[in-house]
């Protein structure tokens, strides 16, 4: 729980925010509270705001927000191998909490567990479930009732503490990362999806930051297997 | 979208649950997560909606910067945060 109260402070601005925005693109209170809870998902939800207000087709929404949510696939796929034993109504509850920050803690906290000879207590499909929802649902929950405190609360932040609160989340996910970063590869794909994401993102906002996140982890890995295999020729 | 999200979020753990996957097939998955991850962060921090926002991206990427070193030595990505986030906060003040 105490790796997730960086996750909590952060969200708490950030939900708050996106109530306020959505207030302003003219979303209702039920509507707003409903899509934190349903969508979950802070990229999506912003991302929809535009299309929505502009009454866009339904299909136009549905794939822009779709496009942000395709980072949950790949995430919920690495996750899956440690709730080993879990039934399904449990797995399909708690698969609506997934989000990059309840995916990052628990995953590197997993892999941690994996290499060490230490195991923690309870650490088996059930209690991995646990230290899971322990992360996920109560950022879950301060999103969904931070969304709708945003839409009755103008955020009140002095202009300048707005950019730390900002930094808390991507600092907190790069220290989380740099921590845990132990081959040349690992950090490659991070440096190098750091620094195109933006370019990507500029060249096309809801595909770009994807394609090349896609691209550059595809092309580490193809690097990295073709010299296992000339290792092994050799 | 709700629908497709959970989708994207249920399925893998519905049918993947406690399966190993085959070596090479995780490290490529970690290599997606951590890819995709870190372009958040990227966009999170420099981006306003299709805007990248040049005026405060400077000091900003120097504030990660000084996060990912302290948050490496320390081995405590709290303390990297924190001290990252003194600093944004000083230099948008300076500014």
């Amino acid at each position: 729980m105490k790796a997730a109260i960086p996750i909590w402070i952060a969200f708490v601005p950030s939900s708050i925010a996106w109530g306020i925005a959505a207030q302003d693109h003219g979303l209702t209170l039920e509507e707003i509270v409903l899509m934190s809870a349903w969508v979950y998902s802070g990229p999506a939800q912003f991302a929809v705001l535009g299309p929505l207000a502009e009454n866009k087709s339904a299909l136009q929404v549905l794939v822009a927000g779709s496009l942000m949510n395709l980072r949950f696939l790949p995430m919920s796929t690495a996750l899956a191998p440690y709730f080993s034993g879990v039934q399904r109504l449990p797995l399909l509850f708690s698969s609506q909490v997934v989000s990059a920050s309840s995916f990052i803690v628990p995953y590197l906290q997993f892999q941690k567990e994996q290499v060490s000879d230490i195991p923690r207590a309870g650490a088996n499909g059930h209690g991995n479930l646990a230290f899971f929802l322990g992360v996920g649902a109560t950022a879950y929950s301060i999103w969904v009732i931070g969304t709708a405190v945003g839409f009755g609360v103008a955020l009140g932040f002095p202009s300048g503490f707005d950019e730390a609160l900002r930094f808390i989340l991507p600092g907190y996910f790069a220290g989380l990362l740099v921590v845990e970063m132990k081959s040349w590869a690992m950090a490659l794909v991070c440096g190098a999806s750091l620094v195109a994401a933006v370019p990507g993102a500029l060249a096309s906002q809801g595909w770009g930051w994807l394609i090349t996140a896609i691209v550059i982890a595809i092309s580490v890995w193809g690097v990295e297997e073709w010299k296992f295999r000339a290792s092994k020729l050799s | 979208m709700g629908l497709v999200a959970l989708g994207f979020r249920a399925v893998p753990l519905l049918f993947f649950a406690g399966r190993q996957f085959p070596e090479k097939w995780d490290r490529l998955l970690r290599y997606l997560s951590y890819a995709l991850l870190c372009s958040i962060i990227s966009t999170t921090l420099f981006m306003k909606g299709a805007r990248l926002e040049t005026d405060a991206a400077p000091y900003r990427a120097l504030a990660l910067i000084v996060a990912v070193v302290i948050a490496r030595r320390t081995k405590s990505a709290v303390t990297g945060m924190l001290v990252g986030m003194a600093l944004v906060l000083a230099l948008s003040w300076m500014r």
